[in-house]
C-alpha cells in the first residue's frame, strides 16, 4: 500500500526513460507521452484521494526504518502539490505538440519533460533534505535540457547564466545540508525537526536555516535573488516557459514552506519577520518588472515574483490563516501562471511578434483568446470570484491579525499593478482597429489545454467550499510540526 | 585538522566566487569546479576525520570513520561531474553561437 | 432571492445567441424583460408595513462567505432603483443603438453589471459584496470600452479600472480588517458590535480603507476624474451606471457602515469635507465644459458630493435628505442623460457651443429637459423633488451640532455656505444647460444633420423618469411612507419619521438659502459669458487627470528605468547581488543569534603532510584566478581535484579517493577537449574597483562558510544516525563496505536519481552537440 507514494515519481522516470530510445518517431512518443501522463494523474490523484481520506502514506524505502532510510512521504501537502504538478504537466503535453517544432520534439522534449516532472514530484514528496538536493538536480539537470532545446543564439546565452546561478544555489545547498548533518547527525527532515527542536534551534541552527532559506529563494525566484529568472524563462517555448513557470519556482516556495514550518520555527520572530519584508520587496520589485517591458511573455515572467512574495508573506505571517492562504495561493498560481504563458505564448503565435507595440486589435480575430486573457488578468489579480481572491482572503487576514499592515497595503498596492499589467496586454493588444490585412494563424488545438487550465483556476475560486476544507487542515497540519514528526519516527 | 580543513573549503569557495565574478566562460566553468571540491571538503569535515578506519567492516575493528558524508560526497561527486560536463558543453556552443566568450557580451535585450 | 440577483447574469448567457438574429428584431426587445421582471419582484416589498427579509445561500461558509442576502429598506430602494432605470435604459436603447452594432457584447455587460449591483445592494457578507463590487467595476470597464476602436474610449476604460479597482481593493483591506477584528463577515453582525470596532486601534485604518473605496467607486474629489472620461461609454450606459446606480454604490457603502462609524468625529469631518468640496468644485467645473455628456457628468459628480455630504453629516434630517435625494437624482439625471443622448442622435453633436434653439425642432425633448434640469438647480415649484431634496439638504446643513472637537466645529460654521455656493452654481450649470441647447439661436450650419425631434420610443423612458419627478415632487409623502422612511432608517438605526412639505414659510432659514441661489444663480447665469475667464486661473493648468496622467507614465518611465538600472543581463551584477545579499543576511542572522561556536575539544590532530596537501591546493585554486592560458589554468585545477583526492585517502574514504581519481582524470580530458575549441584565455582586465569588489565578496563568502562550517562542527548535541549504518551494514545490508551498503541500499533511491541525473546530462549534451551539426548543415 505505501509503496503508492513513489508512484508519481516513478511513473514519470519509466516514461522519459522509454520515450529516449525511439525520439523520431513522433506520433508514437506524442502518443505515449499523452498516455503516460493521464496515467499519472490518475495515480496522483488517487493517492490524494486515499491521503486525504485515510491520513499520509509514508513509504519507507528499502525498508530502512526512518531516520535511516530515504523516506518519501506523502502528505496531504505533497500530495496535493504533486497533483497541481500533472495537471499543469497533462495541459503542457498536450500542447506541445502544438507548439514545438518537430525537430525540438525529436531533441528527447519527451524525456526531459517526464524527468523534470519525476524531479518536481520527487522534491514534493521527500522526506529527506538530501534525497531533496537529489531531486532538485534532476529536475534542475531536465530543465536544462529543455532550456537549451533547440539550441538558438539567444537560448544558450540565457541558458548560461540560468546553469551556472543554479549551479551555484546547488553547491550551496549540499554545503547547507552538510552543515545541518554536523549539528544535529542526521538527514531525515522528521528527525532534524525533532532534534531542532530538542535544542531549541540554538547557536549556528538559524544561520544554517537561513543559508537553506537563501538555497531555495534563488531557486523560487524572490528578491533580490530572481535575476537569473525573468529572462531565461521568457526566451524559451511557451510550453517550457509554462513548465518553468508553474513547477520550478514552486518547488523552491515548496521547500521553504516545509523547512520553515517543519523544522525552523522557534525563532519566527527573527526569520519570519525577514521573510515578510523579503515578501514586500519581491513584490515591488517583480511588478514593477512585469511593468517596464513591452514583451508579453516578460511581463508573465516577472508576474512569477510578486506571486512569490504572496507566498512567502503567508509563511512569514505564520497563522493559520497565513498558512492556508500560502498553500493555497501556491495551488492557483500553479494553474494560472502555467495558463498564462501558454497563453502569452499562443498570442506571440498568432501576432507574430511578442512586442505589446506591434500588434493592437487581435479581439477582431481571435475574441475567444482575448476573453481568455481578460479572466487570465482578473484570475491573477486575485479580483473575486476567482481563485487569487480565496489565496488574498486568507493572506490578508492573516497578516492583518498579525498586525502586519505594511505588507497588507503593500498587497493590495501590487494586486492592483499586476492588474494593470495583463490588462495592458488585453487593452493595447487586443482592443482597437480591426486590421483589415492581417492574416490570422490558425491556433488550433492550443486553446484546449489552456481552456482546462482557466477551468481548474476559475473553480478553485468559485467551487473553494470543496478545496478549502482541504487546505484548512493542511495549513494546522503545518503549524503543528508533531504530527508529520511523529508520523514518520513512528509509522 | 577540520578547522584547517573548513578554512581551506573556505578557501575554495572564496576563489571559486572569485572566479564566477568573471567574463571568461572558462573561468567560470572552473570556478564551478572549484566550488564542487570546497562543498565536499566541508561536507567531509562534517563527519569527524580520521577517528577509525575506513568505513569497510573488518574483523576485530569496532572504529570506523563516519560513513555517511562519504555516501552524500560520492553522490555529489557524481552529480557534479554531470553538471560540470554539461556546462563545458553549453559554453562551447554558447560561445561558437554568439561568438564570445565573454558573458558581459551576452546582455541581450529586452524584445526577443 | 439569489434567483433575482444572478437572473441577469444567467440569462445574459443565451444574449449572444439571440443576438444572432439582431437584424431581424431588436436584441433589446428580448432584454428588456429580464430588468422588468426583477423590478416586479422588488416592488411588491414597497408598502408601509415593510420588515426586513434575509436569505442565505452558502457558497464557502468554512470560510465565512456566503450570499447572505439582506433586503433591508435601504437595499430595496436601490434594487427599485436599478431594476427600474435598468428598464428604461435598456427600452432606451433598443432606439438609441444601431442594429449593426455588437449589441450582444452590450447587453451582455449590461446585464453582467445588473446582477453585479443588485448584488452589491443586497449582500449582507462583506466578501461578497467585494465579489460583486469588483463585478461593477470591470462591467464598467467593458462598457466604457465598448467602442474601443476609439482611443479615448480605451483611455477612459483604463482609467475607470484603475481608480475604481484601485478603491476595491482598498475596500476589501477594510473588509478583511474589519472581519479579523470583529471575527465576522455580516455586516449586519459588525453594526451588532459596533462598540468592538470604535473600541479597536485599527478601527481608523479600517475606516480609511472603507472610505478610500467609497470615494473612488462614487467619484469623490480628487477620485472624480475618471468619471467625465467615462462618458465615453454609449449614452444609456452613462444615463444607467454613471449616474444613477454604480457611482451610488459608494454612497450606499458608506450609508451602510455609518451605523458604524457615525459617533466617531472624523468620519464626519472627513466624509462631510469630501463631500462637500466635491459639490462645490464639482458643480463650478461643470458651467466650464462644452460637451453636453461631460456637464451632466461634473453635475453627477456634484450632486454625489451633495448625497455623500449628508451622509457625513448624519444628523436624522441629513440622512433622510440624503435617501431622498438618491432617488431624486436618478430621476431627473436619468432624464437629463437620456435627453442629452437624444440631441446626439438627432443633431449629431453634443457639443454645446454647436447647439441652440432646438426648442423649435425637438419641443418634446425640450419639454422634458426642461423638468430635469429645474428639478436638478432646485426651483421652489411645488412639481419638482428636486426642490425638496435642496431644500432638506439646506436644513440639514444648519441642524449640524456643536459641540467637537476643533475642526469639527469649523466645518460645521462653514458648510452652510459652502451648501449654498456649491447650489449657486448648479443653478448656473442647469440652465446653461438647457438654454445652451434648446434656447438662443439655431446654428444649423454646424450640425452634420438637420434636427428634428426624436421617434416615440426614445421619448418613452426619459418621460417616464420626468413623470417620475414630478409625481414625486406633487406627492413626495407617499414615497416617503412606503420606502424613502425605511431606507433612512435602515442607515440611521432609528425611527426617522419626517414629513415633507412644500412651503415652509419666508422665514424658514433654508428657504431663504434657496432664494439666495435662485437670485445670485440667475445673476451669474445672465453674465456666465462675462465672468468666464476665472476659469483661466482656476483650474488654469492645474487638474487632477494630469495628476492621474503623470502617475501613469510615471509608472511607465519609472518602472523602467528601476528595472533595467538593475537587470542588466550582466551575470557579473547577479552573481554579485544574490553573494552580497547572501553574505549580509546570513552574517547577520549569525550575529543575532549568537550562531558562531567553536570548540576545540574534539578534533582530529594536525599533521604535516594533511597541512601540505592543504597548502598545495590553496596555492593551486588561487592560481587559478592568475592562470592566463587555457592548459595551464586546466591542470591547475587538476592539481586541486587530485589534492582532493589525496585528502580523501587521508581521510579514510577510499571510494572517494577512487571516485575522485576517475572523475576528475575524465574531467581534465573534457576540458582540455572543450578548451580547445574554446577562446584562449586572456588577461583579467578588471577594473581596480571591480577587483576589490569582487574579492571583499569571495573572501566574505568563504570566510562566512567556514565560520559557520566551525560551528556546526563545534554543535554537538546528537550523535550522528551512522553508528545504525554501521551496525546493520553487513546484518542487514548484506555488505561490508559501508559507503557501499548506504548507496546502494539505505539510499538506494539518492544513487538511482544521481545516476538519472547523468542520464539526463548525456541526453541534454547529446542534443546541444547535434543541434549545432543540423545547423551546420543548413
Amino acid at each position: 500500500m505505501s509503496n503508492l507514494a513513489v508512484l508519481p515519481i516513478i511513473i514519470p522516470l519509466i516514461a522519459g526513460i522509454i520515450l529516449a530510445f525511439f525520439p523520431k518517431r513522433l506520433t508514437l512518443v506524442r502518443t505515449l507521452s499523452k498516455i503516460f501522463i493521464i496515467s499519472n494523474l490518475v495515480v496522483a490523484s488517487f493517492i490524494a484521494w486515499l491521503v486525504f481520506n485515510q491520513g499520509s502514506i509514508i513509504l519507507e524505502t528499502g525498508d530502512w526504518a526512518a531516520p535511516y532510510g530515504i523516506i518519501i512521504v506523502a502528505d496531504q501537502l505533497s500530495i496535493l502539490l504533486v497533483l497541481t504538478t500533472n495537471i499543469v504537466a497533462a495541459a503542457c503535453a498536450f500542447y506541445a505538440p502544438h507548439s514545438l517544432t518537430d525537430r525540438k520534439e525529436k531533441y528527447y522534449f519527451y524525456t526531459f519533460f517526464f524527468m523534470l516532472i519525476s524531479g518536481v514530484s520527487g522534491a514534493f514528496l521527500t522526506g529527506d533534505i538530501f534525497n531533496m538536493f537529489v531531486f532538485f538536480e534532476v529536475l534542475l539537470m531536465a530543465s536544462y535540457g529543455l532550456i537549451v532545446l533547440g539550441g538558438d543564439k539567444v537560448q544558450l546565452r540565457e541558458s548560461m547564466k540560468y546553469v551556472f546561478i543554479n549551479l551555484f544555489s546547488s553547491m550551496l545547498f549540499v554545503t547547507a545540508v552538510g552543515f545541518l548533518y554536523g549539528a544535529v547527525g542526521t538527514i531525515n527532515m522528521a528527525q532534524i525537526a525533532q532534534r531542532v527542536q530538542e535544542v531549541d534551534q540554538q547557536g549556528i541552527l538559524t544561520t544554517v536555516g537561513i543559508l537553506l532559506f537563501f538555497v531555495f529563494a534563488v531557486k523560487a525566484a524572490l528578491f533580490p535573488l530572481y535575476y537569473w529568472m525573468p529572462k531565461s524563462y521568457a526566451v524559451p517555448n511557451p510550453v517550457i516557459s509554462a513548465l518553468f513557470g508553474a513547477l520550478l519556482t514552486k518547488v523552491g516556495i515548496y521547500a521553504i514552506i516545509r523547512v520553515f514550518s517543519l523544522i525552523f520555527v522557534h525563532k519566527i520572530e527573527l526569520t519570519h519577520e525577514v521573510f515578510i519584508w523579503i515578501a514586500g520587496l519581491s513584490m515591488v520589485f517583480g511588478i514593477l518588472g512585469a511593468l517596464s517591458t513591452n514583451n508579453i511573455k516578460l511581463i508573465i515572467a516577472y508576474n512569477i515574483i510578486p506571486a512569490i512574495g504572496f507566498i512567502l508573506m503567508g509563511i512569514g505571517v505564520f497563522n493559520q490563516d497565513g498558512i492556508s492562504g500560502s498553500i493555497y495561493y501556491l495551488i492557483h498560481d500553479m494553474l494560472i501562471k502555467a495558463s498564462l504563458f501558454l497563453l502569452a505564448g499562443t498570442i506571440a503565435y498568432a501576432a507574430g511578434t511578442s512586442d505589446l507595440r506591434k500588434f493592437s486589435g487581435l479581439i477582431h480575430y481571435y475574441p475567444f483568446l482575448g476573453w481568455m486573457l481578460f479572466i487570465s488578468g482578473f484570475v491573477l489579480a486575485g479580483i473575486p470570484p476567482f481563485s487569487g481572491f480565496i489565496g488574498k482572503i486568507l493572506l490578508l487576514r492573516g497578516a492583518l491579525a498579525a498586525e502586519e499592515i505594511a505588507i497588507v497595503i503593500i498587497a493590495l498596492l501590487s494586486s492592483l499593478l499586476i492588474l494593470y499589467s495583463i490588462m495592458k496586454i488585453f487593452i493595447r493588444g487586443f482592443w482597437g482597429e480591426k486590421d483589415e490585412s492581417f492574416q490570422p494563424k490558425s491556433i488550433k488545438g492550443r486553446s484546449a489545454p489552456i481552456v482546462v487550465l482557466l477551468a481548474f483556476s476559475v473553480f478553485l475560486g468559485i467551487g473553494a467550499e470543496f478545496i478549502y476544507p482541504s487546505i484548512e487542515s493542511i495549513s494546522k497540519y503545518l503549524l503543528n510540526p508533531a504530527d508529520y514528526i511523529n508520523a514518520v519516527m513512528e509509522g | 585538522m577540520e578547522f584547517i580543513i573548513s578554512i581551506l573549503a573556505g578557501v575554495l569557495f572564496a576563489t571559486a566566487i572569485y572566479n564566477l565574478l568573471q567574463k571568461q566562460f572558462l573561468r567560470l566553468v572552473i570556478g564551478s569546479v572549484l566550488l564542487s571540491h570546497g562543498a565536499h571538503l566541508f561536507l567531509l569535515t562534517m563527519g569527524e576525520l580520521k577517528r577509525g578506519s575506513p568505513p569497510i567492516l573488518t574483523e576485530g575493528i569496532s572504529d570506523y570513520t563516519d560513513p555517511l558524508p562519504q555516501a552524500l560526497i560520492l553522490t555529489s561527486i557524481v552529480i557534479s561531474f554531470g553538471i560540470t560536463s554539461l556546462l563545458l558543453v553549453l559554453a562551447y556552443r554558447t560561445a561558437e553561437e554568439n561568438n564570445t566568450d565573454n558573458m558581459e557580451q551576452l546582455r541581450g535585450n529586452e524584445n526577443e | 432571492m439569489i434567483f433575482t440577483v444572478l437572473i441577469p447574469l444567467l440569462l445574459a448567457c443565451f444574449i449572444p445567441f439571440i443576438s444572432k438574429f439582431k437584424h431581424k428584431i431588436h436584441t433589446g426587445v428580448f432584454v428588456l424583460f429580464i430588468p422588468l421582471l426583477v423590478f416586479l419582484y422588488f416592488i411588491q416589498f414597497v408598502g408601509s408595513g415593510f420588515e426586513p427579509v434575509r436569505h442565505t445561500y452558502n457558497w464557502i461558509p468554512s470560510l465565512g462567505v456566503n450570499f447572505d442576502f439582506h433586503l433591508d429598506g435601504l437595499s430595496l430602494l436601490f434594487a427599485l432603483l436599478i431594476s427600474g432605470i435598468g428598464t428604461l435604459v435598456v427600452l432606451y436603447s433598443i432606439y438609441y443603438l444601431d442594429r449593426s452594432e455588437p449589441l450582444g457584447h452590450f447587453y451582455v455587460y449590461l446585464m453582467m453589471f445588473m446582477s453585479a449591483m443588485l448584488g452589491i445592494v443586497l449582500s449582507d457578507n462583506v466578501f461578497v459584496l467585494y465579489t460583486f463590487w469588483e463585478l461593477t467595476s470591470i462591467s464598467s470597464f467593458l462598457l466604457i470600452g465598448y467602442w474601443h476602436f476609439n482611443e479615448r474610449s480605451r483611455y477612459g476604460a483604463l482609467k475607470s479600472m484603475m481608480i475604481t479597482i484601485f478603491g476595491g481593493l482598498s475596500m476589501f483591506g477594510g473588509f478583511s480588517l474589519l472581519s479579523v477584528i470583529t471575527g465576522t463577515t455580516s455586516i449586519q453582525s459588525m453594526i451588532a458590535n459596533a462598540d468592538v470596532i470604535l473600541a479597536s486601534p485599527y478601527m481608523p485604518l479600517a475606516m480609511g480603507f472603507l472610505l478610500l473605496g467609497a470615494f473612488t467607486k462614487s467619484a469623490q474629489f480628487p477620485f472624480h476624474i475618471w468619471l467625465p472620461d467615462a462618458m465615453e461609454a454609449p449614452t444609456p450606459v452613462s444615463a444607467y451606471l454613471h449616474s444613477a446606480t454604480m457611482v451610488k454604490a459608494g454612497l450606499y457603502l458608506v450609508a451602510r457602515f455609518s451605523p458604524v462609524f457615525g459617533d466617531y468625529e472624523w468620519f464626519f469631518i472627513i466624509v462631510s469635507m469630501a463631500g462637500i468640496v466635491t459639490l462645490c468644485w464639482a458643480s463650478y467645473m461643470a458651467v466650464h465644459q462644452t460637451d453636453l455628456k461631460a456637464i451632466l457628468a461634473f453635475s453627477t459628480i456634484s450632486q454625489l458630493g451633495m448625497i455623500m455630504a449628508m451622509l457625513g453629516f448624519g444628523t436624522k434630517a441629513a440622512i433622510f435628505a440624503a435617501v431622498f435625494h438618491i432617488l431624486n437624482h436618478a430621476t431627473f439625471k436619468g432624464s437629463l442623460f437620456m435627453v442629452a443622448g437624444t440631441v446626439d442622435h438627432e443633431t449629431g453633436t453634443r457639443d454645446i457651443r454647436k447647439l441652440g434653439g432646438l426648442l423649435t425642432f425637438m419641443p418634446i425633448t425640450a419639454t422634458l429637459a426642461l423638468f430635469g434640469t429645474f428639478s436638478m438647480a432646485g426651483i421652489p415649484l411645488p412639481f419638482l423633488n428636486g426642490f425638496y431634496s435642496k431644500e432638506l439638504f439646506f436644513e440639514s446643513t444648519l441642524g449640524l451640532q456643536e459641540g467637537m472637537g476643533a475642526t469639527a466645529s469649523f466645518l460645521v460654521d462653514i458648510i452652510p455656505y459652502l451648501a449654498v455656493l456649491g447650489s449657486i452654481f448648479t443653478f448656473v450649470y442647469s440652465l446653461y444647460f438647457l438654454f445652451g441647447t434648446f434656447g438662443g439661436k439655431t446654428q444649423l450650419d454646424k450640425l452634420s444633420k438637420k434636427p428634428h425631434e426624436a421617434p416615440f420610443g426614445m421619448l418613452v423612458s426619459p418621460g417616464i423618469l420626468v413623470l417620475g419627478v414630478i409625481l414625486i415632487g406633487l406627492f413626495p409623502s407617499a414615497v416617503n411612507g412606503t420606502f424613502i422612511a425605511h431606507a433612512a432608517e435602515a442607515v440611521y438605526g432609528g425611527e426617522v419619521v419626517k414629513d415633507v412639505y412644500f412651503w415652509h414659510g419666508w422665514n424658514a432659514p433654508a428657504f431663504q438659502m434657496s432664494l439666495v441661489v435662485v437670485g445670485l444663480g440667475a445673476v451669474l447665469t445672465a453674465t456666465r459669458t462675462r465672468w468666464n475667464g476665472i476659469y483661466q486661473v482656476l483650474p488654469g493648468r492645474l487638474s487632477v487627470n494630469k495628476v492621474y496622467d503623470a502617475i501613469m507614465a510615471r509608472i511607465d518611465t519609472y518602472s523602467r528605468n528601476i528595472t533595467t538600472f538593475y537587470m542588466t543581463g550582466s551575470l557579473r551584477t547577479y552573481m554579485a547581488i544574490i553573494l552580497s545579499t547572501i553574505v549580509v543576511i546570513t552574517v547577520g542572522f549569525m550575529l543575532a543569534t549568537g550562531g558562531f561556536t567553536i570548540d576545540f575539544s574534539n578534533l582530529a590532530p594536525v599533521t604535516v603532510i594533511e597541512l601540505a596537501v592543504a597548502l598545495v591546493i590553496t596555492v593551486a585554486a588561487v592560481g587559478t584566478i592568475f592562470a592566463n592560458k587555457n592548459v595551464a589554468a586546466v591542470l591547475i585545477v587538476g592539481v586541486v581535484g587530485y589534492g582532493v583526492a589525496l585528502l580523501f585517502v587521508i581521510y579514510r574514504a577510499p571510494d572517494l579517493a577512487l571516485t575522485q581519481l576517475v572523475v576528475e582524470t575524465v574531467s581534465v580530458a573534457l576540458f582540455l577537449l572543450c578548451f580547445y575549441h574554446l577562446p584562449k584565455l586572456k588577461k583579467r582586465n578588471e577594473s581596480m574597483n571591480k577587483k576589490v569588489v569582487n574579492a571583499i565578496i569571495s573572501v566574505g563568502f568563504g570566510a562566512m562558510m567556514t565560520m559557520i562550517a566551525i560551528s556546526a562542527h563545534s554543535s554537538d548535541w546528537f550523535g550522528t544516525i551512522s553508528d545504525y549504518f554501521i551496525e546493520t551494514s553487513y546484518s542487514l545490508g548484506g555488505g561490508d563496505n559501508v559507503v557501499n551498503v548506504i548507496l546502494v541500499d539505505m539510499r538506494g533511491l539518492d544513487t538511482l536519481f544521481e545516476i538519472t541525473v547523468l542520464g539526463i546530462a548525456a541526453l541534454a549534451i547529446y542534443t546541444l552537440i547535434k543541434s549545432k551539426t543540423r545547423k551546420g548543415g543548413k
